[in-house]
């Protein structure tokens, strides 16, 4: 049963339902018509048994991300969390350590997020942060994915929220030293200077 | 103003003329891509050799000489190094000889601009894909006026895993559409897509329709290797769309001169009700015109660069290019 639209994006369209009358969400990976069928049907459902997967190893190893409740070939329900995106929020400083040391956390079992910004935390009404939308997250160690993980945060958002970041990411990763090393040569690099200024 | 912009990133030599934003000439001449593709040293013998005769007949149809020329431009890259030597020679020598005003100019920003003045859009999303190039740009006064690069490839150009492919296949020159021929009626089976974010790659794509060469009929493997490519770059000009909220959508370089990509492109507009526009093929193709275009529009903006400082640079950025206009 699927009642409100919640948000649409380049690849899906995400409605309120409910699943077991448990509130949930489904994530409907919608048919584009530029691409022919067969294309577009492997791509849709390859990506959502893929963003499953890392959904479940995520919450299994006790990251803050939505429940898999049902997954269909180009459909995703997932638990409906209660609460508002950082971007949204006016968040207190303490969120932001929460941020970094979720992202530690999710680093730490090799997954990287691939759009870790603001738009893609939820703070609920405890307080409790959870990571969002892992459309474009996978299953790697490449301590390049996790530095750009990082990159596009310091690009969105404030020094001192970075700060608090940081160091809570810093405290909590299992690589750090390497990832932020790498961080600091990628931000060297001209290109993703300018590529991520205004992607996040 | 009375402008002559030269062109010569790879195989084209190109030269314009363009009057006040008016293009009142556009004359090309192409060096002949045998089986082994462009040889750059070659190349620009090519162009050295043909320069003169081009720029005359550039005049010519433009119905001036060259004391009428106000100001000369000529690519500054990105580009093969060879070519876009002669071009910039050329400019030079025009520049001193006739005391007027030079502008080094970027290819990119030439295909973008001829576009907006034959098409007429006001803050499109650009799909700029060629044999070297392909990025989807965006026009932002962040920092500074000029056109981000929202997504790349990776390695090579749309344009250039075509012909790549068609080498491969033995396919005639006039490679991208000997593909589009080929996969005519072809059958679609799979093949590696890579996109990440808005970024992409063609070289695991561009190994895999080799291979099944051997083994598949090669009007299937043109047809999937088409298929999964044009989606690749569409999927992230979609996305890019999407997060800038623009609405216009232009398709522009030597690829864009596909049918198949503008119908996909078109898909897309219409999905969203975005206006998508495409230059006609003469400007999609490497011209003159687009350069001289340009220039104009950076002499009346005050961009001209003393000679001495008139380089070239084979990676010339288009996110590095200032657009003061």
């Amino acid at each position: 049963m699927v009642t409100g639209k919640i948000s649409e994006g380049a690849e899906a369209v995400i409605y309120e339902t409910e699943v077991l009358d448990i509130p949930a969400v489904v994530k409907d990976r919608i048919k584009k018509e530029y691409r022919i069928a067969k294309l577009d049907d492997e791509i849709r459902r390859a990506r959502t048994k893929k963003e499953a997967r890392i959904l479940a190893l995520a919450s299994s190893k006790g990251v803050n991300v939505p429940r898999v409740l049902l997954v269909e070939e180009h459909r995703l329900y997932l638990t409906k969390l209660d609460g508002g995106t950082l971007n949204v929020l006016k968040p207190s400083k303490k969120a932001f350590g929460d941020a970094g040391r979720m992202l530690a956390k999710l680093h730490n079992i090799n997954v990287s997020h691939g759009d870790y910004t603001p738009a893609n935390l939820l703070l609920d009404k405890s307080g409790r942060l959870w990571i969002i939308d892992f459309g474009l997250a996978e299953i790697t160690n490449s301590v390049e994915e996790k530095a750009l993980d990082i990159l596009l945060m310091k690009r969105s958002v404030g020094k001192a929220e970075y700060r608090d970041f940081a160091e809570a990411y810093a405290k909590g990763s299992d690589r750090s030293e390497g990832i932020l090393e790498r961080l600091g040569e990628i931000e060297r690099r001209g290109r993703y200077q300018t590529r991520t200024l205004l992607t996040g | 103003m009375v402008v002559l912009g030269i062109e010569s990133s790879a195989h084209t030599f190109g030269v314009g003329v363009s009057e006040n934003g008016k293009i009142l000439s556009n004359e090309k001449v192409m060096y002949p891509i045998g089986a082994g593709g462009i040889i750059p040293a070659k190349a620009a013998d090519f162009h050295a050799e043909n320069a003169n005769q081009i720029i005359k007949s550039a005049l010519a149809k433009a119905g001036l000489t060259m004391g009428d020329i106000t100001g000369v431009g000529y690519t500054r890259g990105p580009g093969l190094g060879p070519c876009l030597r002669i071009g910039q020679l050329t400019a030079k020598t025009i520049a001193a000889k006739y005391s007027i005003p030079i502008m080094p100019v970027n290819h990119a920003l030439g295909h973008i601009e001829v576009a907006r003045l034959a098409v007429g859009f006001k803050d499109p999303i650009v799909l700029y894909v060629s044999g070297g190039n392909s990025q989807i740009l965006g026009f932002t006064e962040e920092k500074f006026k000029h056109y981000h690069i929202y997504g790349e490839t990776f390695d090579i150009g749309i344009g250039n895993m075509l012909d790549s492919f068609a080498r491969e296949a033995k396919l005639n020159p006039a490679w991208g559409s000997s593909v589009a021929k080929l996969a005519e009626n072809g059958k679609y089976f799979d093949m590696p897509y890579t996109v990440k974010g808005m970024d992409f790659t063609f070289t695991g794509l561009l190994t895999n329709a080799v291979k099944c060469l051997a083994d598949h009929d090669p009007k299937d493997v043109a047809f999937s290797l088409q298929e999964t490519g044009f989606a690749m770059v569409c999927e992230a000009a979609e996305r890019a769309l999407l997060l800038t909220k623009k609405r216009e959508i232009l398709l522009s370089g030597g690829v864009a001169q596909s049918k198949r990509l503008s119908e996909m492109m078109n898909l897309i507009a219409k999905a969203h009700s975005f206006r998508m526009y495409n230059a006609p093929n003469e400007y999609n193709a490497d011209n003159g015109a687009m350069i001289a275009v340009v220039a104009e529009k950076m002499l009346d903006a005050g961009m001209q660069k003393p000679i001495e400082k008139c380089d070239i640079n084979q990676k010339y950025r288009v996110d590095s290019a200032e657009v003061r206009w």
